[in-house]
Order: C-alpha cells, then structure tokens, then sequence
C-alpha cells in the first residue's frame, strides 16, 4: 500500500506537534524562564547551600544505586535467560512489579516495613540506624523503582546473543568467569549501558516514593527533585524552582551524552 | 583415540543417545552422517563435554574425561553458525585461547600469524567477524579451535550454512588440511557426499544408535543393512531388492539379458519394464522405467551405453542387475 502525500505530510505534522507540544515547549519554557535573567542568576540559585546539598544527595543516591542495580540486574538477567529458574513467571512478574505500582504506594510500604512501628522497626531502635527519614530509606526507595530498568535491558540482549559463544569460549579453555568478563559482558554492553542510563535518570528524578521517606529538611535531607517541589510550593521561590529543574535536567543530558559518548570509544563497531 | 562407551542421554522421554559405543583412531577424519534428529550432535557435544551424558563413558586419549568440563577435555569445536567472538577481531579471535592460557605475547602473535596463514585468511589481522564472508569466518573458527593445539577437532556441520560451492572447496581444503597437522578429526553431518568426499571413517547414525562403521568404500559397498544403504548414495528397487542405479544393465534382447543374469548367482532376476523417461545428467544417463508389476525404478547407465542403445519413451526394456544386492530384508519405504 502506498499512502498519499497528502497523507504522510498529516502523519508527520501530527507526530510533530505531538513531540513539540508535549516535550519541546514544557522543555522550553524552562529553559527560558531560566536564563532570563542572566547565567549569573542561575548560577547564584544553584549555588545556594540547600542546592548544593540536594545536588551532593542527588549524586549520592546515584553512586549507591547504580552499582546495587547493575550487580543485582545483570545476576538476575543470566538468571532468568540461561538458568533453570522454578517460577521464572512469578520472579519476571516481581521484576516489573515497579513498574506498575505508583512510587507513592512504595514510599508508604517502606514507611509501614521500617517505620519505628513497622516490622523491622526494631532495628531502629536496636542500632539507631535511621531507616525512613534517613539516608538508607531514600535509597531503598530508589532502588524499588529503578529495579527493573538494567534486568529489562539485558535479558533480551542475552537470548538474542544465545550460548554458543559462551560455549566456543569454554571449549576454548575459558573458566566461567573468564567467558562472563571476555565474552557475556562485552557481549551486553549495550544494553547494560542503556540500563543504567535509564536507572541513573529514574534515581535523580524519582519523587514519589522519596517525598514519603525523606525528613525533607533542606540542606539536610533534600534531593534535587525534592527541592524544586519545596522551593515552588514552600518557599514559593519560582525561579529557584526553574533553575533546580534546569540544573536536574543538565544532570540528565550528562549521563546520556557521556554514555554514548563511552560506548562509542570503547565500541568496535 | 577418542571412545565412547555406551553412551546414553535423554530429553524427558526422548532418547537422544541409546547406548552408543564408537572407538574413533587416533590421526582419523571421521564423519558423524546420519538424517536430521538422529543425534548426530548430541553425541559430538557429548565428547565435547557440552552436554551431560545419562549414561556411560567418554574417554580421550585413555583419560575417562566422563565428568570433566569442556575446558579441560584439550578439545577444539567449530560450530555450524561460527560461534565468531563479535567483538573481537580475527587475530583476538584466533589468540582467544592462548590468551587465556597466559602464553608470552609474542609467541601468541606468530602463532596466530602462522595459523591465519594456513587458513588463508593472512591480512585479515584487524578485521572484525562482522567484515568476513560466511567461509571466511569458518575458517577464523577453525584457526581458532587449532590455536590451542587440541588432542581432537570436533566439527558440527561446519559448512551446512554455506553455499554448495564454497563448501565443496572448504571441504577438500580442510581434507588437506587434516593430512597437514593430523590431528584427530570429528565431522558431523547430514550430507553423504560430504562424508564420503572428506572422511576416512563413516558412522552412520540413525534414531540415536550407530548403524555401521567403516571406510567409505565398504559402507558404499557392503551396507549392513537397508538404511545405510540407502542413506549411502541412491538406490533402485529391482525385484524386491535394493541395488545401486549404475548397477542395473538393460538389454533389448530378452534372452541375453537371462543368460546373462544366470551367471550372477543371488541376483534379483531380470524384470521387463518400459522406458519412460531419458534424462541425460552430463556423463551419465538415468532412465526412469516402469516394470510390469506397475513398480517404478531408475538406471543410471554411461552416455556411450546410452548413445549405443537409444533408448527411447516407451520402448520395453529388460533390467538385471550385475551384482547381487547385499541386503537382504527390502523395507518399501527407502526405495526411491
Ligand atoms: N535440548 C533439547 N531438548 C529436547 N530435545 C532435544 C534437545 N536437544 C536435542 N534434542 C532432540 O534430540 C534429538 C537429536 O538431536 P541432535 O541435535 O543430536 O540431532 P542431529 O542428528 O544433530 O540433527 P541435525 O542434523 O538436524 O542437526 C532430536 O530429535 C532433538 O529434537
Ligand atoms: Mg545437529
């Protein structure tokens, strides 16, 4: 079938005004109400002590998660796609249950596990170790919704690489570990790339599920996310909330352009 | 030597491997023939150590290596898909194993130089498998299973995914090859001329059990029984028998063709059909006939025969065979 031109020129525009209106303008705005005033403004506004503790939080979320998810995600990736797994539907349906459940409902169930009164309140009071209002319940938090993002890339990546590689490797006199880092890691490395991408944006952007377990305190326990909402809604500091949102959307484009950049260093072809 | 005893595994309630027994020689080019499903890679990957035997024993070069991981059976496979390192080039590829092995660099480097050399592929060093043609990566593949020095070469249909053009070459050059370095050689395979073409020994497998080993030239000429035959080059059915086509004589003459088939004793007998096709294929001629009883058949006769006789559409013909059949029960099913 072929379709008119008139036709594709609609298709296309529609496609365009969709991207623009949805993604381009919002984008847009921001930026403009964010320099505005002069790069010195925006540079003042992210400098402030609250901004620069949210933005050390941020990272260090960041630092904590990734390494947790890529170790947790790639396991559990060669798990679900070489090993004989009882249940492989329950276990694939736990790894995509972030997906589906609000991060709000997760904040509030971490708050009923750890909470002083939840189940394992016990340890706070025990250790003194703060869970909920503390750093260790932000980052739990964090890793519940990114969870699925480095297994969902990899998995695929390895069914479609399939085993003889793998094979070849060990009959070549490669131990298990040998073929893992020499064969399966090269092997996935798009996927794992694309995986933590996708989890180092989740974690800098998450909101839901941190709000509920964060004191919140600025310059204390704030993220980046969580001081755009309080400078808007508290503080009512407009500008200081374009310029956070700015400054998290840099974070962003950062790590997608530094791992594609990577990739495309280390990638043979 | 490589020898399996009894080798047995199974796939839930299908038998894969039903007590397979075969000493492969030292120095040997033995081909794995037999029709799809027959397990035919089962057992390679069991020598391998890629798959897990149910029962029995695998032992390479006197060392019951039953329970040993691939890694530690001095083995060298070459898949039928190439199994290319894709991310490496040809000479990573090729060095794999060496480096594994930690050998001084440059001794790796002229090593994997001189292989590449002997498989052709010299000045290809920095290429990537992604660059070659399909013969060109089975060939890195081969140079790659050799690099490590392995007691045995284990192939699986190494070049049922090429053309028949290219694989008829690479066939005739890995026979070469084999009578350059030696070393011990499995080829699994569907295709007969590629086993007879390149093989010094034949196992013919069928339903996960061997039916007969040997050379060539007796599988050709002494088949156990009616599968190997029939899997072994084409057969007639001539009188209840299984012949060879190029061993069926026809004669226009009624009374020589008996007098002639007198003097074969065990032969099928002389059957009179009619010619319904001439078919010339180059050198030889097959002539599709149908006996009397309604049964079809084809001789495959020389074109001088052909040329002397005329044979033509719907002429009577009478067909002996020159050597009695060697096997004896006729399953219906496997004339053609
Ligand atoms: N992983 C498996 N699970 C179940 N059945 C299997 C498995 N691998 C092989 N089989 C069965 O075992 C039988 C023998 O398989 P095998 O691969 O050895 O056949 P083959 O002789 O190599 O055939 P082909 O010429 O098609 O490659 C086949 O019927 C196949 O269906
Ligand atoms: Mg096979």
């Amino acid at each position: 079938m072929r379709t008119s031109r008139g036709t594709t020129l609609a298709l296309r525009s529609v496609a365009l005004v969709y991207l623009v209106g949805l993604l381009a303008v919002p984008i847009g705005v921001i930026l403009w109400r964010t320099f505005e005033p002069g790069v010195g403004a925006f540079v003042a506004s992210v400098q402030t002590p609250a901004a620069i503790s949210a933005l050390n939080l941020s990272l260090l979320i960041v630092a904590i998660v990734v390494p947790l998810n890529v170790l947790f995600g790639v396991v559990t990736a060669i798990a679900l796609a070489r090993w004989k797994v009882p249940f492989r539907g329950v276990v694939q349906a736990v790894v995509d249950l972030p997906f589906a459940v609000s991060p709000i409902v997760v904040g509030v169930s971490l708050i009923m596990l750890w909470g002083v009164t939840g189940w394992f309140g016990g340890l706070e009071s025990a250790t003194g170790v703060k869970v909920i209002f503390g750093l260790p319940g932000m980052v739990i938090a964090t890793i519940f919704v990114t969870l699925p993002f480095v297994v969902r890339e990899v998995e695929p990546v390895l069914h479609e690489i399939g085993t003889e590689q793998e094979q070849a490797a060990s009959t070549l006199g490669a131990s298990g570990w040998q073929t893992f880092w020499r064969i399966t890691v090269p092997a996935i490395r798009w996927g794992l790339t694309y995986g933590v991408v996708l989890t180092v944006a989740r974690a800098l952007g998450e909101f839901g599920a941190v709000i509920m377990v964060s004191s919140g305190f600025p310059g204390v326990s704030q993220t980046l996310t969580l001081l755009v909402h309080s400078r808007y809604i508290d503080d009512h500091n407009t500008y200081g909330a374009y310029a956070a949102a700015t400054l998290l959307m840099g974070l962003a484009l950062v790590t997608l352009l530094g791992m594609t950049l990577l990739d495309r260093k280390r990638s043979t072809r | 030597m490589i020898s399996v005893t009894d080798a047995r595994k199974t796939y839930g309630d299908f038998v894969a491997l039903d007590g397979v027994s075969i000493d492969i020689p030292s120095g040997s080019l033995t081909a794995l023939l037999g029709p799809s499903g027959s397990g035919k890679s089962t057992l390679l990957r069991s020598i391998a150590g890629l798959e897990g035997l149910d029962g029995g024993v695998v032992s390479i070069a006197g060392v019951d290596v039953t329970h040993q991981p691939p890694q530690k059976r001095g083995i060298g496979f070459v898949f039928q898909h190439y199994a290319a390192f894709k991310h490496m080039t040809v000479r990573d590829n090729v060095a794999f194993g060496l480096t594994i092995r930690k050998r001084p660099k440059a001794e790796v480097r002229k090593k994997v130089d001189d292989l590449l050399e002997i498989v052709g592929l010299d000045g290809f060093q920095h290429r990537y498998p992604s660059q070659l043609s399909g013969g060109q990566r089975q060939r890195m593949a081969l140079a790659r299973a050799l690099a490590v020095d392995p007691q045995v070469l284990l192939l699986d249909e190494p070049f049922g995914a090429l053309d028949a053009k290219v694989r008829a070459d690479l066939r005739r050059w890995l026979r070469r090859l084999h009578d350059e370095v030696h070393v011990t050689t499995v080829l699994v395979t569907h295709d007969q001329e590629e086993a007879l073409d390149v093989a010094d020994r034949i196992a013919v497998l069928n339903q996960g059990r061997i039916e007969q080993v040997g050379d060539p030239v007796s599988l050709y000429e002494k088949p156990a029984n009616d599968f190997v035959m029939s899997f072994l080059g084409s057969v007639a059915r001539l009188g209840g028998q299984l012949v060879r086509p190029h061993d069926i004589v026809l004669e226009r003459d009624r009374a020589a063709a008996f007098e002639a088939d007198a003097r074969t004793p065990g032969s099928p007998g002389v059957v009179t059909a009619t010619v319904e096709r001439v078919v010339r294929l180059g050198f030889e001629v097959r002539v599709e006939l149908r006996a009397d009883s309604g049964e079809r058949f084809a001789a495959q006769v020389t074109r001088a025969e052909a040329d002397r006789q005329q044979f033509g559409p719907g002429e009577t013909v009478h067909a002996r065979a020159t050597r009695p059949a060697d096997a004896t029960e006729v399953d219906p099913a496997l004339a053609i």
